[in-house]
């Protein structure tokens, strides 16, 4: 503590040792070192995606050339409205936002409800059911769409865009459920308590102290299961034989037929697949990282 | 007349408050607020976890006929099939170097973007929001893309490797025996390394900032710093990573499935696919429920381990 070791920037610089490279220099390599690994990362990140969208724009004469100029040479949108007026394609992006819609819902509503129901209440086999919740969480979908392919078959839940939000919401109910118990317990007890020495009944505090303060979490549970139901492939493969139910990952196979792949519509439905999903990451990456921060 | 609707509105009114007010009591019960709060979720969890877990291991015991209502109960055969052909014990140990080789990349890789987005820079902010990407990129996506930019013919990754001399014809990266298990680990790991950055990053963020200071007053190095207070923050949570994603990725169905579909011949034909191919490919679906019992199995040990080693506590430190 009595001699902090610090130069002021300038005589740093002034400093050259002896032979060696001075500590500005070094702080510039320094620097430019931590700038080459960022730009080599967003490179790695983002070539993939923007190759797909430079495919994308490219008509059908550009796509199958020997060398493919970066910047494209002409632009078409013509993969679009193929996409937008030829194909089933709207169809599926109907399928796949009535599907998010139902999981997210569900989703939110009973990881919110059950998340505060365990952390306020106290009952016998919390513990072990912690562990149950947690266990679920670790389920890959293919372990689970077999045997839900038998059940649902009983139970005439194939093709049937509820029975594939219900089998969805298997995939992101665990860890939401996890995510808003440990959230509520971040909530300090004594807000609601004031508001029942206020004369508030338990209910009230719950409804008018605890679950607006629960905001953030279910906007992070609420982007977690979107991503779950928006990308998920194994599950409508499994169940879903019925083309006019298809979300739009299964129906992206409907655009290679055999030997005959249309690159040039693939790509561009995989833009407006993912643009969704880049636009919520961008908005509420604060809310993301808070999620998992508080989950685990 | 006024006065009567007057009156007549309030006293309804009342009647309306009290309503409300006995609905609240009647809510705040603790068994009526138990019922409410979690039941809800409990059962669906039954339901749609729990549920086809039993099922599975009891469909296992079966010769189900696709097209025929009655199952035919046929004690441990499939079982036994299973564990006495070499085909399972080939695919199980596909599924073992799959999950292993990615693993281990995603961990690294993972944890190393992770600590450097975390650094103060300008953009840092724009470069996390970018570099989480990856990860919301769908599956079925992931292999378009891939198999795209890969492709032998028309693919850029070739043309680039062309041009740089480091190749010198086309080769096809995911139709070959000997590079489509890399190919296809590397294809995950480029969306799954970004849970693995994700989890780090929010870990990171949340280590309190004093404590850095606190080192840098006692004069630590950034070696020192690192060793004695990133590494032991970072410790939980990379055991956490190592076994969901070692879980994931070892029952990891639909990118292996899109890219290769367990080909060439059977180079990256996993656990997971040829439980797919068993259920819906062969229509054994009495032995394809026996083979995601016996993944299933493989869960259980991870689980037991994650639950003995990190005992993950229900109550949430507040630090």
């Amino acid at each position: 503590m009595s001699n902090p070791p610090e130069t002021p920037d300038d005589a740093a610089s002034a400093v050259a040792t002896d032979g060696a490279l001075s500590y500005r220099q070094i702080r510039l390599l320094k620097r430019a070192g931590l700038g080459l690994a960022i730009a080599l990362v967003l490179a790695v990140v983002l070539f993939p995606i923007l190759w797909m969208f430079h495919t994308s724009l490219r008509p059908q004469s550009q796509i199958f050339i020997e060398s493919v100029p970066l910047v494209p040479e002409v632009i078409s949108l013509v993969h679009y409205r193929t996409l937008l007026f030829e194909t089933e394609f709207p169809q599926f992006y109907a399928n796949s936002i009535v599907v998010s819609l139902g999981v997210v819902s569900l989703t939110v509503v009973l990881s919110t409800l059950g998340g505060y129901g365990l952390a306020r209440l106290d009952f016998r086999f919390k513990r072990k059911f912690a562990r149950l919740v947690l266990f679920g969480y670790m389920f890959p979908a293919i372990l689970l769409s077999i045997p839900m392919f038998i059940i649902w078959t009983e139970i005439n839940l194939t093709n049937n865009l509820f029975g594939l939000v219900l089998a969805e919401t298997a995939l992101s109910l665990p860890f939401s459920l996890w995510l808003m118990w440990q959230f509520f317990q971040t909530v300090p007890r004594s807000l609601e308590e004031s508001a029942r020495t206020a004369g508030a009944t338990r209910f009230q505090a719950f409804k008018d102290v605890a679950i607006p303060l629960a905001k953030p979490g279910m906007i992070a549970v609420a982007l977690f299961s979107y991503a779950v139901s928006w990308n998920e492939y194994t599950i409508p493969k499994v169940l879903m034989s019925d083309r006019s139910k298809w979300p739009l990952t299964v129906g992206l196979f409907t655009l290679s037929e055999g030997q005959r792949v249309f690159w040039g519509q693939i790509m561009a439905a995989s833009i407006m697949i993912v643009l969704p999903a880049f636009v919520f990451v961008i908005v509420l990456r604060k809310y993301l990282l808070e999620g998992f921060r508080t989950g685990l | 007349m006024a006065t009567d609707t007057q009156t007549e509105d309030q006293s309804l009114r009342e009647r309306r408050l009290r309503y409300r007010n006995s609905l609240y009591e009647f809510l705040s019960r603790r068994r009526v607020m138990a019922a409410f709060t979690i039941l809800p979720a409990l059962l669906l969890f039954v339901f749609i976890t729990l549920g086809p877990i039993v099922w599975a291991v009891a469909a296992g015991f079966y010769e189900i006929p696709v097209f025929v209502p009655t199952w035919e109960f046929v004690w441990f055969d499939n079982y036994v099939e299973l564990l006495t052909e070499e085909t399972f014990w080939m695919t199980v140990w596909r599924s073992v170097v799959f999950a292993g080789g990615s693993t281990a990349f995603q961990l690294v890789v993972g944890t190393g973007i992770a600590l450097l987005v975390n650094r103060q820079f300008r953009f840092s902010n724009v470069v996390q929001a970018v570099v989480i990407l990856p990860y919301m990129i769908p599956t079925a996506v992931l292999g378009f893309m891939a198999l795209w930019i890969g492709n032998a013919q028309w693919g850029v990754l070739n043309g680039v490797l062309i041009e740089l001399g480091l190749l010198d014809n086309p080769f096809s990266w995911f139709g070959n025996h000997s590079t489509a298990m890399l190919s296809v680990i590397l294809t995950s790991s480029w969306k799954f390394t970004i849970f693995v950055t994700i989890m780090v990053l929010a870990r990171l963020q949340s280590i309190p900032q004093d404590h850095y200071e606190a080192a840098r007053v006692a004069g630590a190095s950034s070696y020192q710093v690192f060793r004695d207070i990133t590494l032991p923050n970072l410790k939980n949570v990379i055991f956490i990573v190592i076994l969901l994603r070692g879980v994931w990725m070892f029952n990891k169905f639909d990118i292996v499935y899109v890219l290769t579909g367990g080909g060439p011949g059977d180079a990256t034909r996993t656990a997971p696919i040829y439980a797919y191919e068993l259920g819906f490919g062969l229509t054994r679906l009495g032995k394809a429920a026996a083979m995601s019992t016996l993944l299933f199995v493989f869960l259980v040990a991870v689980a037991l381990v994650y639950f003995r080693v990190l005992e993950p506590a229900e109550g949430v430190r507040t630090e």
